[in-house]
């Protein structure tokens, strides 16, 4: 499991060193090529957990993310669900938007689920997005986006928390991946090669810049 | 108001809760000025003001109005919900209306509001649009210089006009990147003084590392959506980026062109020369205005 220890963030079983509390990464990776395993697997620990799925309905998520050894604390890990499968039954924890497109609702659902959490005590919460490529998909307008993902990786780094964002890079220009990139501290790239997952990072020292296996994951 | 807080708008039509509210801002140290509708919130906002906290019931709207409305005036300005109303019951706006929401409901939730406005507040944190990693530093350097000045001088506006007639295109300008806007100090084949952060192409060019080329703007999804650039004269872009000595991007020399139109390597060159020639010039302006103090 993952820990949290003083300034910042560890993930023990991965491979990458400890990050600086306020830290938000953009994990970019196809779905079927690890990315929502690991985006999972950098949230284990004993921090609030939030998630905002809009690809993978929330039943789907919370079970990947047990599949990773993740605990569903309902006190501790919340989840924003925006795709269009009914989630509600779940209970509170869960809190569906009904589109990608709705940002409006997604940024106060998650405001929302972020106050619950710390209002428990949580004061370090792991904050994944999967993924950023249905809001930008449904956005007619990419401006809408910029402003979600400026206005989410700035309330995670003033509050001292961890931020994880997929996206599909093969979905998007580059202009746009790059553009969306810069509230970003740095970049981790995900593949699947021959059944083994590997990582490399972009923009942190210390972190592995070559590809690098994920034996935890393959 | 301090050096280092904006002022606050604080929007709520009961006046007990406004008044709390207020208090716990002013106490955080920000200058609050107290609305009760939207109409009034109208006459509050300037550009002196960093965040706008709003109730999501007024006499004559919503705060979805407000938001709307601040985002018509200050779109980079700040916006946080402070309501006992859950997520889900909330009326709505568009869906497009990103904002801070914080429960009044919530213990403490005076403090968690001083925490979120004060965050909130530190920054472009609302932005619409990329912010360079050194955007501080950057506005810096570009407060460094007199804008008034610089768009009085005939330099730029014959560097514009050789441009145009260089490339064969309809528009050249010179842009200086602000805080919340892009103004024009020198522009040719059009009268544009100034444009939005969030609509202006130069945006993007300033994180680039040199040229941008924007062949076709309506098939590039960054802009195709942005309505002041469906204008007719308005369908290709270059911007060579300008940067100060210490590396700060403060704009950019930019083409326009009513046609989808690429650039040669040696175009992008030529553009380069262009923009080294305005650099030159702010330099030059700058030792003038060091050996005059």
């Amino acid at each position: 499991m993952a820990t949290r220890h003083g300034a910042g963030y560890e993930f023990p079983g991965l491979p990458l060193k400890r990050v600086d509390a306020g830290t938000n990464l953009l994990l970019t990776g196809p779905a079927l090529e690890g990315a929502r395993e690991l985006l999972l697997g950098l949230l284990l620990g004993e921090d609030g957990v939030l998630i905002i799925t809009a690809d993978t309905s929330a039943r789907k998520i919370l079970s990947a993310f047990e599949g990773v050894g993740g605990r569903i604390d309902r006190d501790r890990v919340r989840v924003v669900s925006c795709t269009q499968e009914r989630d509600d039954e779940l209970g509170d924890f869960v809190a569906s938007v009904g589109s990608p497109g709705d940002l409006t609702g997604i940024g106060i659902e998650y405001s929302g689920q972020y106050e619950q959490v710390y209002a428990r005590g949580y004061d370090t919460v792991r904050t994944g997005i999967y993924t950023l490529t249905p809001l930008l998909v449904y956005s007619e307008d990419v401006r809408p986006v910029f402003r979600f993902v400026n206005t989410v990786t700035s309330r995670i780094r003033t509050a001292d928390g961890l931020g994880i964002c997929a996206i599909n890079p093969s979905a998007h220009d580059e202009q746009v991946i790059n553009s969306i990139a810069q509230p970003f501290d740095a970049r981790i790239d995900v593949r699947e090669v021959k059944g083994t997952v590997e990582l490399r990072v972009t923009g942190l020292p210390g972190q592995p810049t070559e590809w690098t296996a994920v034996p935890a994951l393959s | 108001m301090s050096d280092e807080l904006p002022a606050v708008v604080c929007v709520d039509a009961d006046e007990g809760i406004r008044t709390a509210t207020v208090q716990a801002l002013e106490a955080a140290g920000f200058e609050v000025r107290p609305s009760g509708s939207v109409a009034d919130t109208e006459t509050a906002l300037d550009d002196s003001v960093g965040c706008v906290v709003t109730a999501a019931t007024l006499p004559d709207g919503g705060g979805f109005d407000v938001v709307e409305l601040v985002r018509d005036r200050y779109p980079d300005c700040a916006c946080v919900l402070f309501t006992d109303e859950q997520p889900a019951d909330l009326p709505r706006g568009g869906r497009e209306q990103v904002i801070e929401y914080v429960p009044r409901t919530v213990s403490d939730a005076h403090d968690r509001l001083v925490d979120v406005v004060t965050a909130a507040a530190s920054g472009t944190t609302q932005a619409a649009y990329p912010v360079p990693e050194n955007e501080a530093e950057r506005l810096a350097a570009l407060a460094a210089y007199d804008l008034e000045e610089l768009s009085a001088l005939d330099t730029f506006e014959r560097l514009t006009s050789l441009i145009t007639s260089h490339f064969d295109i309809d528009v050249a300008f010179v842009g200086l990147v602000d805080s919340h806007e892009e103004r024009f100090v020198a522009c040719e084949g059009a009268n544009w003084r100034t444009i939005s952060r969030e609509d202006s192409i130069c945006t993007h060019t300033i994180l680039t590392g040199d040229v941008m080329v924007v062949e076709d703007i309506q098939n590039d999804p960054r802009f195709a959506a942005v309505d002041q650039l469906k204008e007719p004269d308005i369908r290709s872009y270059a911007g060579a980026r300008i940067t100060d000595g210490e590396g700060n991007a403060l704009g950019a020399v930019c083409c326009i062109h009513g046609e989808p139109r690429s650039y040669t390597q040696a175009e992008v060159d030529d553009l380069r020369r262009f923009a080294d020639e305005v650099e030159e010039q702010l330099a030059l302006r700058q030792r003038l205005k060091e050996g005059s103090e």
